[in-house]
């Protein structure tokens, strides 16, 4: 409650100071949600006035095989990336975190391909990944292994992406080692003088004491990995034989292509509440694995 | 403190009439003595040696016509402007003209997003007549004309000479004689196959080295291989897909025939040599190359070839793709369309634009610079004799074919197209797991219930209007 005068002023200057982002936020944000909330339920092509049709685009959704499809491409792809992603830049993190000559060149190595930009990245992974030509499967020659058509090949586009993903991993590990670097010496010092090994310090000490931020860089890339685009649209379109074709590639291409924004918002939505299921099940979850240094 | 916040805030206050003074103007591109003019906002999707041939037309126009009637054109252009165009048109604020892709001109038009030009055509003395009745057709929708052609493309055989005689003996082993391009779709696969040639790696693998002929490579016209078989993927009169057509599904056994004889694998792998190395305008392009013999392409082809490999000019020749069926000169015509989208601040000037381009002399000029043939029903003798492309009497002769085939008539074209060029992905990658009849089958029922969707969707509309 704003009870005199001046507080009142106060509040208004507040306002004031807030207005660009308040206005930006409301604008730019908070009206185009609901406006897609909206246009979820009806026909609308951006060139024409929405229709309302009720549940209409939610309904054709479940009857479309290639939502199903994409849903499906999503997920394993998720299901490849994520843990991947986290198993990595958390190894990545734990080496970086050794104290050895010339620390801060490897922290840098590692961290430079993030800064790379997507385009940039996608024309060096399709050399890299190449059937016939690329490094990897030059590599995988060598040891007399023939290297798949890695984006040609329905069956292996998904892990060659998820393969791809790990590239950009640079800031998950700087996040991981600000954690790691916030774990108290004297556990360390404790668990050896009850004659703990690497792994049990590790098993025992380092992973609960940095399960925040596991879980932090967990909910992060929920959000990520199911909004994937870039990666398959400049590399593969999204085939072969729609095998790459992602939820947010074909939301994009419904909206865009073949101007079927309220379908295109109505998949948004459903994706939110896949985000938000997946993001809370992890919240759920959290309580059994998540320990919290002030509990 | 004081004087660090006064400092900032001089800077600040400097930065800003900085910009004011020195910052970008309105039309600041306009030359002085236009600036009273109408401007024609003119957005285009060519990028590089194309749009450069665009603006030469733009500044002719600019010198003549547009001095005269008072109207100066301003070209930009740009990439992703189907998206860009979009979203201009519905937030009221699009350009004058828009030079897009064909693909979009029935979108665009079914949803009323483009304004109908047929009168002003008409006061302009272009009609049917001016036309060759493909292009003239497929600007059409519902009785009215909502595009003009800028450019246009059809496409034939394009085969390396040079390989053909280099392979000679190979070839009249196979019966087939090297001084001449295939005439049917049978002698096709057999040239094919006889000029294919493999390498074997450390390993013992073969691989396909040099590929007579690939569907795939670069496989743009692909979806549209029905119509050497005799069909559409769509029946107009009837509003539905026929994928399931007997014809429809022996084109795309026909194009999955060529990765089941030489390996999907194998397909795979020549094919994706083209993702890496730059792609179409590069020297690296598989036919420029030497490593496909022969390709289906329009006849911008040469100018590539002049352009990026010169000593290969007289190495190739082009013919009329050959079709499966008893039909002379079928070909695919694909065009970049010019459109006045709704909202356009200067219809009438924006159409004086559009009917100079679509003035012989200069339709010409602009068809020689792009390496095209000409939309238009009369070509002169200078455009034949005179053209980048030696072979351009072939494609004029295929455009004016009654064969000659223009983008299906149906809104949502571009979404079948994508699913149909996914599902030949997939019988191509599949090998013998995928049956084309059964791929088909599950493509016309989703492209169906898509459309009776669409159609459904523009019922509520009408009734509600």
């Amino acid at each position: 409650m704003l009870r005199t005068r001046a507080q009142s002023g106060d509040f208004l200057k507040g306002l004031a100071f807030l207005s660009p982002w308040l206005i930006g936020f409301c604008v730019f944000l908070l009206l185009p949600i609901g406006l897609s909330l909206y246009y979820s339920l009806c026909d609308y092509s951006l060139l024409q006035p929405p229709i309302f049709r009720g549940l209409s685009n939610y309904r054709q959704l479940v009857h479309d095989r290639l939502f199903w499809q994409v849903l499906k491409n999503s997920l394993l792809y998720a299901a490849m990336a994520l843990p991947a992603g986290l198993v990595v830049s958390l190894a990545l993190a734990l080496l970086l975190n050794q104290k050895v000559p010339g620390q801060s060149v490897f922290r840098t190595i590692i961290f430079i391909p993030s800064l790379v930009p997507t385009i940039a990245a996608a024309a060096l992974w399709l050399w890299l990944l190449n059937q016939k030509s690329g490094l990897i499967n030059l590599l995988l020659g060598m040891i007399g292994i023939p290297g798949p058509g890695w984006l040609t090949s329905p069956r292996w586009v998904l892990p060659a992406l998820a393969l791809m993903s790990l590239w950009s991993v640079g800031n998950t590990v700087i996040i991981y080692l600000a954690g790691l670097q916030d774990v108290p010496r004297e556990l360390y010092e404790a668990a050896e003088l009850d004659g703990a090994n690497a792994w049990r310090k590790f098993r025992h000490v380092t992973l609960p004491m940095i399960s925040p931020v596991i879980f932090f860089n967990l909910v992060i890339a929920i959000i990520g990995v199911l909004q994937v685009f870039d990666a398959p649209y400049l590399m593969t379109a999204g085939g072969p034989n729609h095998a790459s074709y992602f939820f947010t590639y074909y939301l994009y291409d419904c909206g865009f292509t073949y101007l079927k924004m309220g379908y295109a918002s109505a998949m948004a939505w459903i994706q939110l509440l896949i985000v938000l299921v997946l993001t809370g099940l992890a919240f759920l979850s959290s309580r059994w694995w998540v320990f919290y240094q002030g509990k | 403190m004081k004087l660090l916040s006064r400092i900032i805030s001089a800077v600040l206050v400097l930065c800003a009439l900085g910009i004011l003074v020195f910052g970008p103007r309105a039309n600041q591109s306009i030359p002085a003595d236009r600036r009273g003019d109408v401007v024609v906002e003119y957005w285009e999707k060519w990028v590089g040696p194309e749009a450069d041939g665009i603006q030469q037309i733009v500044s002719d126009f600019n010198d003549t016509v547009g001095r005269q009637k008072h109207i100066y054109v301003q070209c930009m252009s740009m990439s992703n402007i189907t998206q860009k165009t979009l979203t201009a048109i519905a937030g009221g604020m699009p350009p004058d003209v828009a030079g897009l892709w064909h693909d979009v001109v029935l979108q665009f038009a079914a949803l009323d997003a483009v304004e109908p030009l047929e009168k002003m055509a008409a006061d302009h003395g272009i009609t049917a007549d001016s036309y060759k009745p493909v292009y003239w057709n497929a600007c059409h929708y519902n009785g009215h004309l909502y595009a003009l052609v800028s450019t246009p493309g059809a496409v034939a055989l394009f085969y390396n000479t040079r390989l053909f005689h280099e392979n000679a003996d190979k070839l009249r082993r196979a019966g087939l004689d090297p001084d001449r391009p295939p005439r049917t779709l049978e002698e096709l696969d057999r040239y094919a196959a006889a000029l294919n040639t493999f390498v074997v790696d450390s390993h013992g693998r073969r691989h396909l080295d040099q590929a007579g002929y690939l569907p795939m490579e670069p496989g743009w016209y692909i979806t549209n291989t029905p119509i050497w078989f005799g069909t559409d993927v769509w029946e107009e009169n009837a509003g539905r897909f026929v994928f399931t057509d007997p014809r429809v599904v022996r084109a795309c056994q026909w194009i999955q025939g060529y990765s089941l004889r030489l390996g999907a694998e194998a397909v795979n792998e020549f094919t994706s040599q083209s993702d890496i190395k730059g792609g179409f305008a590069t020297p690296q392009n598989a036919f420029i190359a030497g490593k496909v013999v022969m390709e289906q392409q329009g006849p911008w082809m040469a100018n590539y070839i002049h352009h990026l490999r010169p000593q290969m000019d007289h190495d190739w020749a082009a013919a009329p793709f050959p079709s499966a069926v008893a039909q002379q000169d079928v070909t695919f015509c694909p065009f970049d369309a010019l459109m006045i989208p709704k909202g356009a601040k200067h219809k009438r000037e924006a159409f004086e634009f559009i009917a100079y381009v679509n003035r012989q002399d200069v339709m010409e000029k602009l068809c020689k610079l792009h390496c095209k043939n000409s939309p238009l029903a009369r070509v002169s003798d200078d455009f034949l004799h005179h053209h980048p492309n030696p072979y351009i009497g072939v494609f004029e002769e295929l455009a004016r074919s009654p064969n000659a085939h223009g983008p299906i008539q149906c809104p949502i074209a571009q979404e079948a197209g994508s699913q149909f060029q996914a599902a030949i992905q997939g019988l191509v990658s599949a090998g013998r797991a995928m049956q084309p009849a059964e791929a088909m089958a599950l493509l016309e029922q989703d492209m169906q219930a898509k459309w009776e969707s669409y159609l459904q969707e523009q019922r509520i509309r009408r009734e509600k209007q």
